[in-house]
């Protein structure tokens, strides 16, 4: 535990709250205990900056995942502290989070992001419905038109193709103007144009809308479009990458192969 | 390996499993629980009879009548005293005892004027005390009873009446009212079959309860030396005809026979029970496992994938449904022993005492447990496992394991339109037809039909249906309100199976109080229309005596009395067809009292001579007034009357009625057997306070608690509560549906719960809060009841109005529809939706949004 002890940062951060739209301090997550216990993520401290398309790679089992999870305030942390915008997100209850959810964060996951009872539309504007907001109607269809979904509101999720729903995953996280947006392997499931295309569509709502974006992955290619990627493995944050490109993704990958054959 | 895999799927499923069970259990429970009441009712009373029957029995051969024996009311047949020593001289007897019993009398406590006995319906004996061999009952207080005011009375009866040694009790006999003390306190050997006891020494009981001499019955007792059918035939050739003689076994049958009818009424009404649970058990089983093949369509095709046949998938669900029936029945055996038990202890409140009564468990109790458990549950998933062995093997290739949507599909829709449109048209059929008995055949076949075609045609009407009544669910409740109207619709033909146990339930209870109030409105406007009388009198088991007769006449204010008796007849038409019906024999102010609705002749010639035959019978015998009818009484007394009119049906006072004047009944039969009327009407005098005297009235009838006096509101109550009591016992069936029925929104919804792990996890990941979630579940279960109810509502309206205009003509003219109990029963359903959606609300909301969204 030599960092924990090394590393103790005030959580405000120098250059104030605007520049960082997430951040994590000492966050530990272990699952189990004594001999049993298994920590997923080991003591780690990160900044997500505003305005930015964050990666996070890292081998199976690195623990990528479950910071997205305790980042995005869906799991809880064993120890340390995370913050979303101003407001410390550890320790609130469920009714909290839930609000959080709904109000300043945009998920799309893997799969299964749509309701299959909930057309296109419906499913886009369900998170503000959810909160009795009405949308923003220049705003949604600046979305909609975006993500090229103009013709296709009124179809059911079954009569959509795969890229097509993850692309009314991003519109609906999108529509509701949140802080910040946490994808799950958002092109995981699908082909290798759909998903640029669903890339693009994140790229272009970074560069364009100035979202914040934070995307696990598994895939250089798909890391390839961020502005920064973090590396995992073990549950510790290892590297860091600005201005990645596929290669360059996939040389580093390498290495923990390497590192790991070896 | 077949059962393996079954096996284990079982167990892993139990937890979805249970609500299946209990509603088998529920079902079985009913079924064994009323075998094994009957069972041992039947074997305990046969013990009672067994071991209280004489050898043989001597009684006076009843008079006949179309060649069945009759009981003329107040007619006592007895066998002389000298029988005694007759029998006692043949061979092989070895004890003879002479016996009187009546069931005409009332018992009655002085001290408050009320009835002393049985209220179930069970009979008050009293007579003689005998010492004879095998006595039901024994002195267990006190002394046997002596002289002319010395009575013993039985302990379940005096304790019930809070009477004991000394305290006075009087007999209402047909020939007066004596007062006597209880000398002794008798008590059942063995069981009580709810009847109470009274006994006098013999000379008291021959004088008060026969007026002569005699006795109603001679017992004897063998030596063992011949049999039975021996002594029998001994007596009967000493005796000659005019008598009767009862082996030990023909005794018994007689008296189980009197038993068995009350029985029989508790067993097919808890069979009702059972059928209703095993029909509304069905729909729960067919959704259970349609959902679980849903769920499973993955593994099932992988199954496939690996060379599994369609026969392998399709056995691997029926035997999983085999084992969910053999535990079910199992379990349900055993509640209904605890049932069973629970009966005995019901009858032994109402007076009837099995409890020394071990449970007797026949064979036939776990075949039919095992048998009913297993048909229904197997039958049930029949369709799912069918449509299990369908699921191609590239379903395990496919995304999700998330369901198909089942749409109602062409066939089914056909199907479900023809079965309801021919039920419907079966109903207006009904209604249209020209009697009675046409009417209700095509109206229970309609009832069938149409139940049958809704439960096809449910998916669609899910659609459809659920559309309208949802479509306000999103402007009230708002994402939550849509989310469930959505979710109501998304799997049609569940929600359809779901509705239906609800559906039943509420189209039984619909139906029959659309009737019942029907039948109520239609009697009341009866009375207001055709009775004068101001009073009605009806006799308790005895009749109403001359003294009783002497009462009502006396009573200041009354004007006069009309007296009704009926007597048992058979009548000969001239196309020679023979009818059984009761002649009813009406003293001459019956035609002020009442105005018959006459469709040929006039009422007044039923003081001229002439009877009246109602309209249905006049057509199908071909009679116009003045035909002749001839009528033969009990001991073969015959005459020939003429028709003097024809009564309109449609009125439930005369229908089916064959009134005559007592002038010229009594042409035919003795006077004695026009001593005790069956029931008479009271007409107060003009200028008198109608309210008055009929305080007056109750004043001085105060001596006969046995009698019923009302006026005509009082009689209305009485007619409305006769009805109540039917509409009780729907009720009780109605509240078993009810409660299955919660069972199956409750399965549906927690396996829709468990079904819909991602999406409930995603809308809580964007934000659904745990509120909005449970209110989701709560809307959908709300629109799945009110559904149900809307077509249970209105299938119940269809049944209970085509029911009304089918007995339109037979004495339900009017028709009433019970609103209240209609909106009521909406309310109530809605509220059976939030109550079923309250655990699966719950388990949702309890869901941790992490594991939900990565449930696959």
């Amino acid at each position: 535990m030599t960092t924990a002890a090394a590393a103790v940062y005030d959580p405000q951060i120098p250059g104030g709250a605007s520049a960082v739209a997430a951040s994590a301090r000492q966050v530990t997550k272990a699952y189990g205990a004594g001999e049993t216990r298994v920590t997923a993520l080991d003591s780690v401290d990160v900044d997500i900056q505003r305005g930015r398309f964050t990666a996070i790679m890292g081998p199976s089992g690195s623990g990528k995942s479950t910071l997205m999870h305790c980042l995005a305030g869906l799991d809880t942390v064993s120890e340390g502290r995370i913050w979303i915008g101003d407001t410390e997100i550890t320790g609130l209850k469920d009714k909290q989070l839930t609000k959080l959810r709904r109000d300043k964060i945009g998920f799309i996951f893997q799969a299964f992001n749509l309701l299959p009872t909930l057309n296109a539309l419906e499913n886009i504007t369900l998170p503000m419905d959810i909160a009795g907001r009405k949308p923003d109607a220049a705003w949604l269809d600046q979305v909609v038109q975006t993500v090229g979904l103009a013709d296709r509101l009124k179809h059911r999720p079954t009569q959509l193709s795969g890229g097509q729903q993850q692309r009314v995953a991003v519109a609906r996280a999108l529509a509701a103007r949140p802080e910040i947006i946490f994808g799950d392997e958002p092109t995981g499931n699908l082909d290798s144009r759909s998903g640029s295309e669903v890339l693009t569509f994140l790229r272009r709502s970074v560069d364009e809308l100035g979202q914040t974006i934070v995307m696990v992955t598994h895939d250089p290619v798909a890391a390839g479009y961020a502005d920064r990627v973090l590396f995992l493995a073990d549950g510790v944050i290892v590297d860091e990458m600005h201005a990645p490109t596929a290669d360059s993704v996939l040389e580093r990958m390498r290495r923990f192969d390497g590192k790991r054959t070896s | 390996m077949l059962l393996k895999t079954s096996l284990r799927s079982f167990l892993a499923h139990k937890g979805r499993m249970i609500l299946s069970l209990i509603a088998v259990v529920l079902s079985v429970a009913f079924v064994s629980g009323t075998l094994v009441f009957s069972n041992t009712a039947t074997s305990t009373f046969d013990r009672l009879f067994a071991s209280t029957a004489s050898d043989i029995s001597l009684q006076q051969e009843p008079p006949k009548l179309g060649g069945k024996d009759v009981r003329e009311p107040g007619k006592v047949l007895t066998v002389p005293v000298g029988s005694v020593e007759k029998i006692a001289a043949l061979p092989g007897v070895k004890s003879v005892v002479g016996q009187v019993f009546t069931e005409d009398a009332t018992l009655v406590n002085p001290a408050n004027n009320k009835a002393v006995g049985p209220t179930t319906g069970a009979p008050t004996l009293t007579g003689n005390w005998a010492d004879s061999p095998r006595n039901s009952v024994e002195i267990t207080s006190g002394k046997a009873p002596q002289g002319e005011n010395q009575l013993m009375l039985d302990a379940d009866t005096a304790k019930k009446a809070g009477l004991g040694l000394g305290s006075p009790l009087q007999v209402v006999a047909t020939s007066g009212t004596y007062n006597f003390t209880i000398s002794g306190i008798v008590t059942f050997k063995t069981t009580n079959p709810g009847a109470a006891l009274a006994f006098m020494d013999t000379a008291t009981a021959q004088k008060d309860l026969l007026g002569t001499t005699a006795y109603t019955s001679v017992e004897a007792y063998g030596d063992g030396s011949r049999s039975n059918e021996q002594l029998k035939a001994d007596a009967l050739s000493a005796f000659g005809s005019g008598y009767k003689v009862l082996t030990a076994e023909e005794q018994k049958a007689e008296n189980n026979k009197d038993v068995g009818s009350f029985l029989d009424f508790m067993k097919y009404a808890m069979l009702g029970f059972a059928l209703i649970s095993l029909l509304v058990g069905g729909f729960l089983i067919i959704n259970t496992f349609s959902m679980l093949v849903a769920q499973r369509t993955r593994e099932i095709g992988l199954l496939r994938a690996v060379g599994g046949s369609r026969r392998q998938v399709n056995q691997s669900v029926l035997v999983e449904a085999l084992i969910l029936a053999v535990v079910g029945s199992t379990l349900g055996l055993g509640a209904g022993l605890g049932l069973a038990e629970g009966l005995i202890q019901l009858m032994k409140a109402v007076g009837m005492n099995l409890s020394g009564a071990e449970l007797k468990i026949g064979l036939n109790v776990p075949l039919a447990a095992y048998g009913v458990g297993v048909v229904i549950t197997v039958l049930a998933a029949w369709i799912p496992a069918r449509r299990a062995s369908k699921i191609a093997p590239i379903a395990a290739l496919r995304d999700h394991g998330t369901p198909a949507e089942g749409k109602a599909n062409r066939i089914r829709t056909a199907v479900g339109l023809v079965l309801t449109a021919g039920g419907g048209a079966l109903l207006v059929a009904a209604a249209a037809a020209d009697t009675a008995a046409t009417g209700g055949k095509l109206l229970g076949v309609g009832v069938v039909f149409t139940l049958i075609g809704f439960v096809v045609l449910g998916p669609l009407l899910a659609t459809t249906v659920v559309r309208v009544l949802g479509a306000a669910l999103p402007k009230l409740f708002g994402p939550a309100g849509r989310l469930a109207q959505r979710n109501a619709m998304r799997n049609p033909r569940r929600t359809g199976a779901t509705a239906a146990a609800l559906m039943i339930g509420l189209a039984l209870v619909i139906g029959a109080s659309v009737f019942t109030s029907s039948a109520t409105k239609s009697i009341n406007d009866q009375v207001d229309k055709s009775v004068g009388a101001d009073y009605i009198i009806a006799g308790g088991r005895g009749g109403l005596t001359p003294d009783m007769v002497k009462g009502i006449k006396s009573t200041e204010g009354m004007d006069h009395v009309t007296l009704q008796f009926e007597l048992p007849a058979v009548l000969t038409t001239a196309d020679g067809a023979t009818t059984e019906a009761p002649v009813l024999a009406v003293t001459p102010s019956f035609v002020q009292d009442f105005k018959l609705p006459a469709s040929a002749g006039t009422p007044e010639s039923l003081n001229q001579g002439a009877m009246s035959v109602g309209e249905d019978f006049a057509k199908e015998h071909h009679l116009a007034v003045g035909d002749r009818i001839t009528v033969e009484y009990a001991g073969g007394r015959t005459q020939s009357v003429p028709v003097g009119v024809i009564v309109t049906k449609g009125n439930s006072f005369f229908d089916g009625g064959y009134f005559a004047g007592t002038d010229t009944v009594g042409k035919a039969v003795p006077e004695t057997d026009l001593k005790l009327a069956a029931v008479a009407f009271g007409k107060a005098a003009p200028g008198a306070d109608v309210a008055k005297t009929l305080t007056a009235l109750e004043d001085s009838l105060k001596a006969y608690p046995q009698l019923t006096v009302q006026d005509q509101a009082g009689y209305k109550e009485l007619v409305q509560g006769q009805f109540n009591q039917l509409l009780y016992m729907i009720y009780g069936l109605l509240g078993l549906a009810i409660i299955v029925a919660v069972l199956g929104v409750v399965n549906t919804l927690a396996l829709s719960v468990v079904e819909r792990t991602r999406e409930i996890g995603l809308l809580r990941a964007i934000g659904l809060s745990r509120r909005q979630l449970r209110r989701m579940i709560r809307l959908e279960s709300v629109v799945i009841a009110v559904f149900g109810a809307v077509l249970g509502t209105g299938l119940g309206l269809a049944w209970g109005i085509t029911s009304q205009k089918v007995l339109a003509s037979n004495g339900l003219a009017t028709l009433a529809v019970p609103t209240t109990t209609i909106v009521a029963t909406l309310f109530a359903s809605a509220l059976i939706g939030l109550f079923a959606a309250l655990v699966p609300a719950f388990r949702a909301g309890r869901m941790n949004v992490l594991a939900a969204i990565a449930t696959d």
